[in-house]
């Protein structure tokens, strides 16, 4: 179906796409119970800079990630203990740029679910003998379980779609830095409509099927348990 | 075993300070209207709310200058306004959370028995009805092993019938561990309570004996439209003829209306309301009301345009009388004068 070219950008897209939302996972876990229960100065603006991926044009950010990722930046300095002159044109560079691209997607859900934690279980967990940690694992995650479900696939539903930022800064090296959408433009550009066919469609496909699924998670937890 | 605190502290407008100690033993009433502090105090003593000052709890320092116990460290149990189960868990599971997490756990089956919770246990906390929920959480505030339990209006939301349920369960959990209710509810306090705190914009401004803060005229609570006297009495015969029980206070005898002869041997708890008594120079002749009784008037005041709150002597018991003013101009009541008490409606409590 696909060609050997196509498939390994498939999968460096996978790989990237995995790598960033588990990293964002964490990132933003405890990022996002910090802007869902804290009220600081300061607060709104540094939300609008994190929710800044949602609006600006993907080669503005690229851009800027080609300066601060090459070999002239903090990038450059990073890339010494890899051998190398600079992280742009790295998957490691793909990751940074990623993580910045898809971070409201996955920071958005976590703090909107964390939000809707009724402060009161939280005390009502406080007197039944529950740390601070205790308390986040046993009863915070668990009931922010849809919220978890719902950034790990926007994350990684939206790092796969990528496609701007990915042009200015990985340069589309086979195996390490060629995406599927890299590889689809590539094929247009070519004129090969029959292979950019073929990726178009499986892409296509493998997105309806996680969102759907994701969807009818979702319909299925707000009938089934919970209130 | 004594709860000793002194504690200041700003919640949003209010501000509340307080000072009191008890010997932590049976039900202590927190009693006040809606927003005097009683939640607030309450979430202080269980260290959920910051403030500043001190809390003892017999040898146990919870919170002084120094150290503050967080609330996962102190001994206790608690039970919110609402159910506040968790809602990710099932019945089962929010016992389960809480015997895992301290140490002397309860007997999970004794404490099922008990609040009646075992057709309820795998079900999802959703699917519960109010007075199921609250049951469940009563259940998951006793596993804690609690030394002191604290209730916050519990009952708040609840239909008579699971009402008067919970409350025989509290009163049963209060022999063996002392309870502070929190609650605004006159029948509550009457049931529940041997001891009373009354709370008035963030201040303790009285505590004492239940029945003793219920007839002070000078008190907030004998100023109240639904006013009520607790007294205490001993059984005696019971006219099954009649249907009605006896009951002994102060050499003078209560009749009850009785379904059936009440059973127990503790003292029994006599309510009586204010507006359910009246007031007369000699024994009426003729009357249809059981239950007249020499009294002698302790003292009066005015409660309301027009009306009257006298407190009689009934031995060494009291009694409230609401009457009118006019009435107790005609009928010369004041302090140290002989009358005879009408009684047109006494309830066990």
């Amino acid at each position: 179906m696909l060609n050997d070219g196509d498939w390994l950008a498939l999968w460096v897209s996978i790989k990237l796409a995995l790598v960033t939302t588990v990293i964002l996972l964490m990132l933003c876990t405890p990022l996002a119970w910090w802007l869902a229960r804290r009220r600081l100065p300061g607060q709104a603006l540094l939300e609008a800079l994190l929710a800044l991926p949602l609006v600006l044009p993907p080669s503005v950010l690229g851009f800027y990630l080609l300066i601060v990722l090459g070999p002239n930046g903090p990038g450059g300095w990073f890339a010494q203990w890899e051998d190398a002159r600079s992280l742009a044109f790295s998957f490691t560079g793909l990751v940074i740029g990623s993580l910045v691209y898809s971070l409201p997607f996955v920071l958005q859900p976590l703090k909107n679910a964390f939000a809707a934690i009724e402060p009161r279980q939280l005390d009502m967990a406080a007197v039944s003998g529950a740390r601070p940690m205790d308390r986040f694992f046993s009863l915070v995650i668990p009931q922010a379980r849809q919220g978890y479900a719902t950034a790990a696939i926007l994350g990684i539903a939206h790092t796969l779609g990528e496609f701007g930022v990915v042009l200015m800064i990985g340069g589309s090296l086979a195996g390490e830095t060629r995406v599927a959408s890299v590889a689809l433009y590539e094929h247009v550009e070519a004129g090969d409509y029959a292979n950019a066919h073929r990726l178009a469609a499986v892409l296509l496909v493998a997105s309806v099927l996680m969102l759907w699924a994701l969807f009818r998670w979702q319909r299925k937890q707000t009938a089934g348990v919970l209130p | 075993m004594s709860l000793a605190f002194s504690l200041s502290g700003q919640v949003g407008q209010c501000r509340l300070q307080v000072q009191a100690q008890l010997a932590a033993t049976g039900v202590t009433v927190l009693f006040g209207p809606s927003g005097s502090g009683k939640s607030t105090l309450l979430r202080m003593l269980a260290g959920l709310q910051d403030c500043d000052g001190e809390v003892r709890f017999g040898e146990q320092l919870w919170q002084t200058d120094e150290v503050k116990l967080p609330p996962w460290e102190r001994p206790l149990g608690m039970m919110f306004q609402e159910p506040t189960l968790f809602r990710h868990l099932s019945v089962r599971g929010n016992l389960t959370y809480v015997m895992k997490r301290r140490g002397k756990a309860g007997d999970l089956n004794r404490v099922v028995n008990q609040t009646r919770i075992e057709a309820l246990l795998d079900r999802s906390v959703a699917t519960l009805s109010g007075g199921e929920a609250q049951r469940v959480a009563l259940a998951r505030a006793l596993l804690a092993g609690p030394e002191l339990l604290l209730l916050d209006e519990p009952l708040s939301g609840l239909d008579h019938g699971h009402k008067q349920e919970l409350l025989g369960m509290v009163s049963e959990i209060a022999r063996r561990v002392p309870v502070i209710y929190v609650t605004h509810d006159l029948d509550e306090l009457l049931t529940l309570s041997r001891q009373v705190w009354l709370m008035e914009q963030g201040r303790i401004v009285a505590s004492g004996k239940a029945h003793e803060e219920l007839s002070r005229l000078d008190g907030p609570l004998a100023q109240r439209g639904d006013a009520t006297a607790l007294l205490y009495g001993e059984l005696g015969d019971y006219d099954s003829q009649d249907h009605l029980q006896a009951v002994t206070v102060a050499q003078q005898t209560f009749w009850l209306p009785a379904a059936q002869p009440v059973a127990g041997d503790e003292p029994v708890r006599l309510r009586i309301a204010a507006r359910d008594v009246s007031l007369c120079r000699q024994t009426p002749q003729d009357s249809s009301i059981l239950n007249i009784h020499p009294v002698q008037v302790v003292g009066l005041r005015e409660v309301g345009p027009g009306q009257a709150m006298v407190q009689l002597a009934l031995g060494d018991q009291r009694l409230l009388a609401r009457i009118s003013s006019r009435s107790a101009r005609e009928l010369e009541v004041f302090p140290g004068a002989q009358l005879y008490a009408q009684v047109k409606a006494v309830a066990l409590g």
